[in-house]
């Protein structure tokens, strides 16, 4: 059972206030009931689904909603902790392929999906996507669900001959971070009904809705970008967020100027290792009786340089881009906190001209317009999402944190451990001497 | 009093013998039981260092240390009594003198070093200051195992002159110039440093010098190599001190997570700490290499006085036989070897009978003399073989036995230094797991 905040649901637009039971709406009007999932909502809520709901400036909101009750409590149930058995869409980016083709050269991945959902016609997918595809499905999750933090993408360009964008190690990064993104979709309880993510997910080819897609994405971009409007009154709770990001983003900067300098330092001990270890094999060739533990020691010394080699790849491959990718996150976040600003301040400006043209015409104050009402709703709707999305980014980012710490200092652990053991399987060999003096320690 | 006591010993105490299966031991006790040795009877050891300052030999005031060299005999000690040692002061330059004097005095045998005069293969971080209060520290222990391997040599531990440095605190020095080692120690450096063939060395020898080469070589080496290794792991381990710094102001930041984060940063800080112990343990492990460095020099040194004395030996035989061949052919008028006098008969017509029997008999003189001679070197040589190679394979046994122990105690140092990084980081992987 999920403590804290409901779930936001699909959000909705036009509909009359009173018909519509918002999360936040819930709260202020305070029956603690409310606050709790429970079989009540799920039946209040129903109602939305079958409607056809559009967005506040008419474009058609393109998310599947809940179909029934019961697929909503498991949204609702499935909070933070990953439960196998919660969840029902499943996915998966890896098998990394290179193609060559005469126009250019490219990377898919493979996406496998696997679900008991009923938005989706096959309860298994395997389809081939490149990174372009990726970033359709993300600029489709953008302009449809404009209220919610999408998870970041890893970088879009690369400097070409700077990065070999088909080396093993780009490539891999890559897909762990493509694989992250899709999760992270697939875990969210808007997101992942998207329709978009399901032609993503099961489609054969992507390119024919690509061409149709491409011309919408232009149209739409300009919707959150900025009305002018200046915010006079953001929440505190907003403010605050905005200064943990800041404040976030500094120290993520810092982890990884301090993990890229320790990586720096590492392969500098590791070049003076290598030297060292051969030494002792010079040596040990022009001795008789310290041949064995001179050889002993270089072998250890050998063995001990690979471990470091290792540790070092480790913390390249798995530390720094996961700090990489969490900064595009904060800078995700910081643009969502935006467009809510935005929002807010647009209803703000137009509450206050409404409020100023009621004054000049003085007429009866029951009709409030319409469109100011539009705008509450966005705005309640706006941080309703925002808040429930905040919270699950916060739960998600210190559970990643959690296992990517601890994940270095296993790394070093086993590190520790190798060397370890080099050292101690050598001890004997010092020890053993010749058989004319044989001697027990 | 203590000196007739002294005497009464040392002359029990010559040609005992010591079985090789004894020298498993640790140096020290090794040192005492091996071959007849002072250090049987008295307790040797350098216990302080102090700073001084004086005048110079050109009258310029200068800052210097001075050691404390404290001896107790063991019989003293062994009636229950435990009295305080006699002690003097003396500083790095007249253990030089002393060291000097042996290897001039005893050419044949291995002369144990002394530390470094100067610090050299330092890391960044390790002064090469001769003051730094580690360094004087470090040389003080150089300097007793100096005396304490001397003391416990079988030749060299008889000598008097060393037995009057640990004793005698004035007169030491005038006493060792009386015995005129100054003259004979400017020829070895002379000879030391010449270039001359050998055309029949002892092969061992000839071996050896090679061997020494390398080892001074090698050590020389490995000795750079492990302070750039020295220099490369502090910076590792120091850096993940910031570590500390950033995960105690994220922890600020954050409700859950902070107190996670703080005690994992605590422990990178302690990780950080933990290098300056380490590489001060390790320091030691590059003294005792740095000892096989100098050794080798000192190796190398026997192996070239063997084949001065045989050069030598070999130039009075080939001056012999040519002056016998010279003899020769003035008997029997038969020139078969070039002379200034051959061709200047040849020009200026032959010389007088008398000329002729003046010249055989300064022959015949110089011919007895180099008979003298090359019997003196062949003996010279045949001895001190026999006393450098007894001398080299004690010092292959010890250096065999002590370099084996700096790898075990090398090896048991990594040990333990891999076992602190496990304990850190599992501590810290706790506090992660907490987050």
């Amino acid at each position: 059972m999920s403590a804290g905040t409901p779930k936001s649901l699909a959000s909705s637009g036009q509909k009359p206030i009173q018909d519509i039971c918002h999360p936040l709406g819930a709260e202020e009007v305070a029956p603690a009931g409310l606050r709790t999932p429970s079989p009540d909502v799920g039946n209040a809520t129903s109602s939305i689904g079958e409607k056809d709901l559009s967005l506040p400036n008419g474009t058609p909101v393109e998310t599947s909603s809940p179909a029934s009750s019961s697929s909503l409590l498991n949204r609702l149930q499935l909070d933070d902790d990953l439960d196998g058995e919660t969840r029902d869409l499943f996915v998966t980016v890896d098998d990394p392929k290179k193609h060559v083709s005469t126009m250019e050269t490219y990377i898919t991945y493979r996406v496998a999906t696997k679900t008991t959902r009923v938005e989706f016609d096959l309860p298994e997918y395997s389809v081939r996507r490149r990174y372009q595809d990726f970033d359709w499905l993300r600029t489709k999750l953008e302009d449809s669900q404009p209220t919610h933090l999408i998870p970041p993408l890893p970088q879009k360009f690369v400097m070409k001959g700077v990065v070999d964008r088909f080396s093993e190690e780009f490539v891999a990064t890559r897909r762990k971070a493509l694989d992250k993104f899709l999760k992270r979709v697939a875990d969210h309880p808007v997101l992942s009904f998207n329709e978009h993510l399901n032609t993503f997910l099961s489609a054969k080819d992507l390119n024919k809705r690509q061409g149709l897609a491409l011309l919408t994405k232009m149209g739409e971009s300009v919707k959150y970008v900025t009305g002018g409007y200046k915010l006079r009154a953001r929440p505190m709770e907003f403010t605050a967020m905005a200064e943990y990001l800041d404040m976030f983003s500094q120290k993520l900067g810092t982890m990884d100027r301090i993990a890229q300098r320790i990586i720096k330092e590492q392969s500098e001990y590791l070049v003076e290792l290598r030297e060292y270890g051969p030494v002792y094999s010079t040596w040990a060739a022009v001795e008789a009786e310290l041949h064995e533990p001179l050889e002993g020691v270089a072998g250890c010394v050998a063995n001990c340089s690979s471990a470091l080699d290792e540790l070092t790849e480790d913390m390249s491959e798995d530390f720094l881009p996961v700090l990489r990718e969490y900064a595009l996150y904060v800078e995700a976040m910081k643009a969502v906190l935006k467009k809510r600003d935005n929002v807010q301040a647009e209803y703000e400006a137009k509450l206050e001209a409404a409020a100023f043209r009621k004054e000049e015409r003085a007429t009866s104050v029951q009709q409030v317009p319409t469109d100011v009402e539009r705008c509450q709703d966005r705005v309640e709707c706006f941080n309703a999402d925002l808040k429930a999305d905040w919270d699950r980014w916060q739960s998600n980012k210190r559970q990643d944190f959690r296992h990517l710490l601890t994940g270095v200092a296993d790394h070093n652990i086993q590190y520790y451990e190798k060397c370890l053991a080099a050292w101690e399987s050598v001890i004997p060999l010092l020890h053993d001497k010749q058989p004319q003096e044989a001697e027990t320690d | 009093m203590m000196a007739e006591a002294v005497n009464e010993k040392t002359a029990q105490i010559e040609g005992s013998e010591l079985a090789h299966t004894e020298l498993e031991n640790n140096k020290n006790k090794t040192m005492v039981e091996e071959g007849s040795s002072l250090l049987r009877r008295l307790e040797i050891s350098v216990a302080e260092a102090e700073k001084r300052t004086g005048k110079n030999t050109v009258n310029m005031q200068e800052t210097f240390t001075v050691y404390l060299v404290e001896t107790r005999p063991i019989d003293a000690m062994k009636e229950g009594h435990n009295p305080a040692p006699d002690s003097l002061w003396r500083r790095y330059s007249e253990f030089e003198l002393l060291r000097n004097y042996l290897l001039v005095t005893y050419p044949y045998i291995v002369v144990p070093p002394l530390p470094e005069k100067r610090a050299e293969f330092v890391w960044h971080k390790l002064s090469a200051d001769n003051m730094d209060p580690d360094f004087v520290e470090r040389r003080r222990v150089g300097l007793e195992n100096f005396l304490l391997r001397i003391a416990s040599h079988s030749v060299l531990s008889n000598d008097k002159i060393l037995y009057h440095f640990l004793t005698k605190e004035h007169g030491w020095k005038e006493a060792v110039y009386e015995t005129g080692f100054q003259a004979k120690a400017d020829s070895r450096i002379k000879a030391l440093s010449a270039t001359f063939r050998v055309k029949n060395p002892d092969k061992r020898f000839t071996e050896m010098r090679h061997y020494s080469d390398e080892l001074q070589s090698i050590t020389s080496h490995l000795l750079r190599v492990r302070a750039r290794v020295a220099d490369r792991l502090y910076g590792v381990y120091k850096v993940h001190g910031n570590y500390g710094r950033v995960f105690s102001e994220w922890s600020a930041i954050e409700k859950e997570m902070g107190d996670g984060l703080q005690s994992a940063g605590h422990h990178m800080d302690a990780y950080a700490a933990s290098v300056d112990d380490i590489l001060e343990e390790e320091e030691h492990y590059a003294d005792q290499l740095k000892e096989y460095l100098f050794y080798a020099e000192a190796l190398r040194a026997v192996c070239r006085k063997h084949e001065l004395i045989q050069y030598e030996l070999e130039t009075a035989s080939s001056d012999l036989i040519s002056k016998k061949q010279q003899r020769e052919e003035l008997a029997t008028g038969m020139v078969r070897t070039f002379s200034f006098k051959g061709m200047t008969n040849k020009l200026f017509g032959q010389e007088s009978p008398e000329q002729r029997e003046a010249r055989l008999s300064l022959l015949e003189d110089q011919i007895v003399e180099g008979e003298e001679t090359v019997k003196e070197k062949t003996l010279e040589s045949q001895e001190y073989v026999k006393c450098a190679w007894v001398d080299i394979q004690r010092f292959k046994e010890q250096k065999d036995r002590d370099l084996r122990e700096a790898l075990i105690s090398y090896a048991i140092m990594q040990i333990s230094l891999c076992k602190k990084g496990i304990q850190v980081w599992s501590n810290a992987k706790e506090c992660f797991q907490k987050m």
